[in-house]
């Protein structure tokens, strides 16, 4: 390739570097989010596949028994019949002093060989001392580095049975060999043997479950040597739920993603084409010295290839960055709703590595493409004006607009038919929204148009509209970027904001009593934490209660797997409280029908994941083996996004002695009581007792929740302000663009008496009308979208209804949001062009 | 407009001026110029010798580096970009070689616009002015066109139109005949003398042909940095 070409070409970067960098900074940032999205999107998913194994392992079947454990005579038993596939396990959650949550996995050195991970890893040293030595814990080999503790350390880890006192042991330093760099966390497991988690969970001689592997062939064999009270259940089962859920939640993430990437796209369509555009006269002059259309274009491509490539690297480590934030995010979020894990480490797949070079690299010379072939057919430097070109643009539009209603048609009509689950109801939505989008640039020449009119008369504002109006292919993408960036952030808000007024307004209703005992546990883990069954009568002595509730919940095998079963001994008129959806009676006659019947309520996603309703029946297994019962009622929860059966007190234990351990207790109290000195003497109370309690009210509860809730969507929030900002971005590049074209008229209008002043507020005005157009087109696409997430995608995913909230406020912060967006984009073209030096704007082209 | 004349009469006045731009030499070494109201002044010489740019020091849109300039007797120096805009716009009409006319404004908005930035008329008086203005050039009928519609000639006769609407005491024009054929420049010459006089407002000219400036009251040229006066040095030999 001709040098002088390239130099002639390049030496632009030299003379506008602002401009040149803007290019670069576009595709960086394009690059950055997508890749940081999906980034945050995968390490979740790793951490939450990981923690999945190792709780599991390679267990192809669990034998559970009740949910307060089973006695560990039957593993023996198993183990001298032959069965030596088969690995006892007990588990619970912790706290460290910290605060930090752990998970202790209590297991069987010598027989765990062929199942986990984490455990088997434990080498040859250590087996001997957790066997021999009682209290002696293995923590995950990456925790080791930001805890300041040492191999033998001791340390205090808080249970529901107390506090103990338990000895560090490091594998690296028992096997001799130097600390090794751990390559991640490894996950949050504390790997101690079963004797010790039997004292630290306080359950002397039982057992949570046995891990069991199992040919096919054996497996009728094996479930008759199992004695009554246990059960064999298939892994998979109980995975299910929540593997459902941990998808559920990525597709809002992907949903997020796909959105980053379309404003990516547009970021980097803008900023390409007007690197070329910018200087066609290099290329005309080129041009008519002789050089070749095959050079020119050649020498076009080269930039844009060397940006892509540039800037697609640079957006690749930006992004890495990024996601290190998303991704702690992430984490905390599957904490709270899934399993304890610990932040994973972050390598892009190479499937999204390809895709972002696609996008960076890719959309790059696709950008170029079109004015670099533009640029190089020319003949003349005539027939390269930007009117001819903006002319083409103008008559493109009709062909978007067709493009635009088609895809409006299709996703309306999948819509409609509802097929495809929950991938056609995103399919059906990104075809809406692309369609809208693509209807924009019309809509917006329209609008422009209609300005221009009414601006008949005063001058300078129909300079600024129609300005803008001629410049349709720099104006429009920019605006329908912004357009997405506010869309997405009112339908985020639609969709949070209904889902956490429901989400109150629920926890309001199903707090009904007014002081809780609770044992002390992270919210995660509290469903696996107990209380004596007997405190009731004492607690209720001592608060003067009304009356006693208890509830439980546990994770108990049914007919359609594991499910999430609370079991309640409620207050009087409970049911007066409870949010029903549909039952098949109410009041007494339905407490009495779940009271003297085997009959439960099951909540909303329950019903939709499990396709179960009214009427329905169900084998779920309760404390004395399998029974029938029928669903009675639908309730909305938000409690549990798997969905839970609630079933009252007395048919769970109907033929047993009844509950030993419960989850929580409710006090009622009397109105006229100081509830401030109840919590006093429960506390005392407690204070003596050797099981870690405690007392909290509604509104600590609520404000727990709400700040769970919180933290799961600040993703979704953060993911808000990033997009808001790549479209700023391209609001800057597009008035940037605007004003560089335009230096000469605004020099023109200086020269004819136009104060700085009033370039700035020329400049201004035109942000703020692209601004305005895109807030006020924004409305309806985001409603639109809002909607969709929460009436198709939501329910789809979770099964959770809601009641749709119109967000007024939200609303207005969004226009408020992109007109500020598009204003302080405005600023930096403003203050250049009302600085510009008029002569050499002015210089008479020959 | 006012009329407002400098203390001795003169409607610009440079003294000792002298000019260069950023990173390069000087172009202008010490230029003098009077122009009286009214009087109409050509400026010849070579190309590249500084003749547009002394038209930019005379409109205020450079700053000289040294000497006076005097705007209706008003200093340049004195002021800031606001307030030499100001003056500008009130004193002043540009026409330029290329005619730098607003693509996004109809013909007669191009020419209503200095009455919008510079005077307090209101929309029905600026329009009906500027109509007025466009019919004395000889374009009542074009006035809803766009300027890309019409011809170059055209386009300079609403410039010229342009330039002269709010009544300015001088008029700057950078070679207004520069991008039209000889037959179409001379009509478009004798339009703007024409309005010139008709307004009685001063003229200061650049052009390289020696045939359109005879017809003006002075003849200077540009030579090294310096203004001759070639009346004077006819006089002399
Ligand atoms: N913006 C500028 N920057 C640097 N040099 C300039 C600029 N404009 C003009 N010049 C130089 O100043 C000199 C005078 O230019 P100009 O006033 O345009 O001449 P003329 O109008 O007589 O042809 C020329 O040598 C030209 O190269
Ligand atoms: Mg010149």
């Amino acid at each position: 390739m001709n040098s002088l070409l390239v130099k002639a070409w390049l030496r632009d970067w030299r003379r506008r570097p602002l401009q040149r960098l803007l290019t670069l900074v576009g595709v960086v940032i394009a690059v950055a989010v997508v890749l940081a999205v999906d980034l945050a999107n995968q390490s979740a998913q790793r951490a939450f596949d990981r923690s999945m194994d190792e709780v599991a392992g390679t267990a192809t079947h669990q034998i559970l028994g009740p949910a307060r454990g089973f006695d560990e005579a039957h593993y023996r038993d198993l183990r001298l019949a032959g069965w030596r596939d088969t690995a006892p396990i007990v588990e619970g959650p912790a706290r460290l002093p910290d605060g930090r949550t752990i998970y202790v996995l209590g297991v069987d050195p010598l027989a765990e060989g062929p199942f986990r991970g984490a455990a088997s890893d434990i080498g040859d040293a250590p087996v001997q001392r957790l066997v021999t030595e009682p209290g002696t814990i293995l923590p995950p080999s990456g925790w080791w580095a930001g805890s300041g503790m040492a191999h033998e350390d001791g340390l205090t880890l808080e249970t529901t049975a107390g506090r103990f006192e338990v000895t560090l042991l490091d594998r690296a330093a028992e096997r001799d060999e130097p600390a090794v760099e751990a390559d991640d966390e490894g996950g949050s497991l504390w790997v101690t043997d079963i004797a010790t988690a039997q004292t630290l969970l306080g359950r002397p001689g039982r057992l949570d479950r046995i891990d069991v592997r199992l040919d096919d062939a054996d497996i009728d064999g094996f479930a008759e040597l199992l004695p009554d009270g246990l059960e064999l259940v298939p892994v998979a089962a109980r995975d299910q739920a929540s593997r459902e859920l941990a998808q559920a939640f990525r597709i809002n993430l992907t949903a997020m993603s796909l959105l980053a990437l379309l404003i990516a796209a547009f970021l980097i369509y803008n900023t390409q084409t007007f690197a070329v555009l910018r200087r066609r006269e290099v290329l005309a002059s080129l041009r008519l010295v002789g050089a070749g259309r095959r050079a020119l274009f050649g020498v076009v491509m080269l930039e844009a290839l060397l940006v892509g490539v540039i800037g697609t690297l640079l957006g690749v480590l930006v992004g890495m960055g990024l996601a290190q934030v998303l991704v702690g995010q992430v984490a905390q979020t599957v904490t709270d709703h899934f399993f304890v894990v610990a932040v994973t480490e972050v390598t892009p797949r190479p499937l999204a590595l390809l895709a972002v070079i696609a996008l960076g690299v890719g959309l790059s010379l696709l950008a170029a493409l079109a004015p670099a072939w533009e640029a190089a057919r020319a003949a003349s430097p005539g027939s390269l004006g930007r009117g001819r070109l903006e002319r083409r643009a103008r008559r493109g539009l009709r062909g978007l607009a067709v493009a635009a209603v088609v895809l409006l048609a299709a996703g309306g009509v999948m819509l409609l038919l509802g097929t495809g689950g929950l991938v056609g109801s995103f399919v059906a939505l990104f075809l809406l929204i692309t369609g809208f989008v693509l209807l924009l640039p019309l809509v917006l020449a329209g609008v422009l148009r209609g300005l221009a009119r009414l601006g008949r008369g005063r001058t300078l504002p129909r300079i600024g509209v129609r300005s803008l109006e001629r410049s349709l292919s720099r104006s429009a993408p920019a605006t329908s970027a912004l357009t997405l960036a506010l869309a997405a952030a009112i339908s985020v808000s639609v969709m949070v904001g209904s889902f956490r007024d429901s989400v109150e307004q629920w926890l309001g209703q199903a707090l009904t009593s007014d002081v809780y005992v609770v044992p002390v546990a992270p919210a995660a883990a509290r469903s696996g934490a107990r209380l004596p069954a007997d405190w009731g009568e004492t607690l209720a002595r001592i608060a003067e209660a009304e009356s006693v509730s208890t509830g439980s919940s546990q994770d108990t095998p049914s007919a359609v797997g594991m499910i999430d079963l609370y079991v309640v001994e409620p207050h009087p008129v409970w049911l007066d409280y409870l949010p029903l959806l549909r039952a098949e009676a109410t009041g007494e006659a339905l407490d009495r029908r779940l009271r003297e019947t085997d009959a439960v309520l099951v909540t909303e996603p329950f019903a939709a994941h499990h396709d179960v309703g009214v009427g329905d029946r169900l084998e779920i297994r309760v404390d004395d083996g399998r029974r029938m019962f029928e669903v009675a009622g639908v309730y909305r929860d938000y409690g549990s996004p798997q969905g839970t059966v609630l079933m009252l007190g007395e048919r769970f234990y109907a033929g047993t002695a009844g509950a030993e351990e419960v989850g929580s207790f409710g006090l009622r109290l009397p109105d006229d009581v100081d509830a401030g000195a109840v919590i006093e003497r429960l506390e005392a109370w407690l204070a003596e007792r050797e099981t870690a309690a405690m007392v909290t009210r509604p509104g600590d509860i609520e404000q727990e929740s709400m700040a769970i809730f919180d933290r799961t969507f600040a993703i979704t929030h953060l993911l808000r302000v990033i997009t808001l900002l790549v479209a700023f971005i391209a609001i800057l590049g597009a008035l940037m663009a605007l004003q560089m074209e335009r230096a000469r008229e605004f020099a023109t209008l200086r020269s004819l008496g136009l104060l700085p002043g009033g370039v700035r507020g020329l400049v201004v005005f035109q942000g703020a009308v692209l601004g305005g157009f895109a807030a006020l087109a924004a409305i309806p696409l985001g409603l639109g979208m809002g909607w969709l997430l929460i009436e198709v995608i939501n329910r789809e995913a979770f099964g959770w209804g809601m009641d749709l909230r119109w967000p007024g406020r939200e609303i207005a912060e969004t226009v408020v949001l992109g007109v500020g967006a598009a204003l302080l984009a405005a600023l930096i073209p403003a203050w250049r062009m009302a600085r510009m030096r008029l002569v050499p704007a002015l210089r008479e082209v020959p | 407009m006012e009329q407002q004349g400098s203390i001795e009469g003169a409607v610009l006045s440079l003294t000792d001026v002298a000019f260069g731009y950023p990173g390069e030499g000087e172009v202008l070494h010490g230029v003098d110029l009077e122009l009286a109201a009214g009087e109409r002044v050509a400026i010849v010489g070579e190309s590249g010798s500084g003749k547009s740019t002394l038209l930019h020091l005379a409109a205020g849109l450079e700053a000289a580096d040294r000497g006076k300039v005097h705007l209706t007797g008003k200093a340049l120096a004195g002021l800031d970009e606001a307030a030499r805009t100001r003056l500008r716009r009130s004193r002043v009409g540009i026409v330029f070689q290329s005619f730098h006319l607003i693509p996004t404004l109809t013909v007669l908005e191009n020419v209503m616009l200095p009455l919008e930035l510079a005077t307090d008329l209101d929309a029905a008086q600026r329009r009906e002015r500027a109509a007025r203005q466009l019919a004395a050039v000889g374009l009542g009928d074009k006035g809803g066109r766009e300027p890309e519609q019409l011809s170059g000639g055209e386009q300079q006769r609403v410039a010229i139109a342009r330039a002269l609407v709010h009544r300015p005491a001088l008029i700057l024009a950078d070679e207004p005949t520069g991008n039209l054929d000889s037959r179409t420049g001379e009509a478009v010459f004798g339009l703007l003398l024409e309005q010139v006089r008709a307004t009685g407002c001063a003229l200061l000219l650049v052009t390289h042909c020696d045939d359109l400036a005879g017809r003006l009251d002075r003849v200077l040229r540009m030579q090294d940095g310096h203004l001759q006066d070639l009346a004077a040095e006819a006089s002399a030999t």
